[in-house]
């Protein structure tokens, strides 16, 4: 018997407002927070634990864009167990654009990060005859409870096609 | 020599370097932070809404980071942070092989910031592919040294 994919599975009209999630925590190590910097936010804040203590950050903290980016892998593993190996993503719209995105306090290696997710709003719009959007309240918090980062941001999903009519 | 916050008006402008994405560097990313079919796998992309294998928005997101900071470095501008991102776009994706580059437009700027001995300036920023078409368009409120050691609080 199969599993029954539930969030993949789901149209844009079966997904409730207020639905809220908890995708995840991620414990940043030195190694990662240095990677990304070196690649992508080459301040030496990002990238030299040494040179970092002569900054306002007094040590290495993580590029708000590695925080970002962690919150997309949490959320695609969180969804994809819910999918239980359904591959076809036709349902999983793209990400649109995003507001208010802010960074509070710094993240520091060793720091373990939990992110948030709740449906806040679903636009009345139909975006290429096809598709909704679901827009989202995600926040992400340290191990101390303490807010390090949120934003909103509208993700395409799939409308029912006998909505669309 | 160093250009600190003082230095920097409303209306100044900053073109940055060119960046090209290769396919590598869109599928290592994709599997460390958006494992999805459209950004790992050629044939499923081909039918996805992107039309085919394309670059995490947050890579975007992230090489924008890179042409900012790369810029800003070479004129010796000391930047300390990020304060926040009103509001950020994404208007086409991005594929293998695409060169991207940006422009930056100082819109405003404030005396406080999250850091002490730190000012903020509003910064609008597109981010372009070789076809002069944009990719991205976000403004940032960045956090810039004052011309006295930033510290915390």
């Amino acid at each position: 018997m199969q599993i029954k994919p539930y969030i993949r599975n789901r149209w844009f009209e079966d997904i409730p407002l207020g639905e809220f999630h908890v995708f995840g925590s991620h414990t940043f190590s030195e190694l990662e927070i240095v990677e990304f910097g070196r690649s992508y936010h080459p301040e030496v804040y990002h990238t030299d634990p040494q040179a970092a203590l002569d900054t306002p950050y007094r040590g290495l903290v993580a590029s708000g864009w590695q925080l970002t980016a962690m919150w997309m892998k949490l959320m695609v593993d969180y969804m994809e167990n819910f999918a239980r190996g359904v591959q076809d993503g036709r349902r999983n719209g793209a990400g649109m654009g995003l507001q208010d995105l802010e960074w509070f306090l710094p993240v520091r290696p060793g720091h373990t990060i939990t992110f948030t997710y709740e449906v806040i709003d679903k636009p009345d719009r139909v975006v290429r005859e096809r598709w909704g959007i679901i827009k989202s309240r995600n926040e992400a918090f340290n191990q101390y409870n303490e807010k390090v980062m949120s934003f909103t941001i509208d993700i395409l999903a799939e409308r029912n096609p006998e909505s669309v009519k | 020599m160093t250009r600190y916050w003082h230095d920097i008006q409303p209306g100044e402008r900053f073109e940055t370097g060119q960046l090209t994405i290769s396919k590598r560097d869109i599928l290592e990313f994709a599997a460390a932070f958006d494992p999805q079919p459209y950004h790992l796998d050629s044939d499923a992309a081909a039918t996805s809404i992107f039309g085919g294998l394309c670059a995490s928005g947050w890579q975007v997101a992230a090489l924008m980071m890179r042409l900012l900071t790369d810029a800003l470095s070479a004129q010796a501008v000391p930047v300390v942070g990020l304060n926040s991102v009103p509001a950020m776009r994404w208007k086409m994706p991005v594929f293998a092989d695409d060169t991207l580059s940006a422009q930056i437009i100082v819109t405003g700027r404030e005396v406080v910031s999250r850091l002490k001995g730190a000012g903020s300036l509003d910064l609008d920023v597109v981010i372009f592919n070789q076809h002069r078409k944009p990719v991205i368009e976000l403004s940032t409120r960045l956090m810039v040294a004052m011309d006295e050691p930033a510290h915390a609080d």
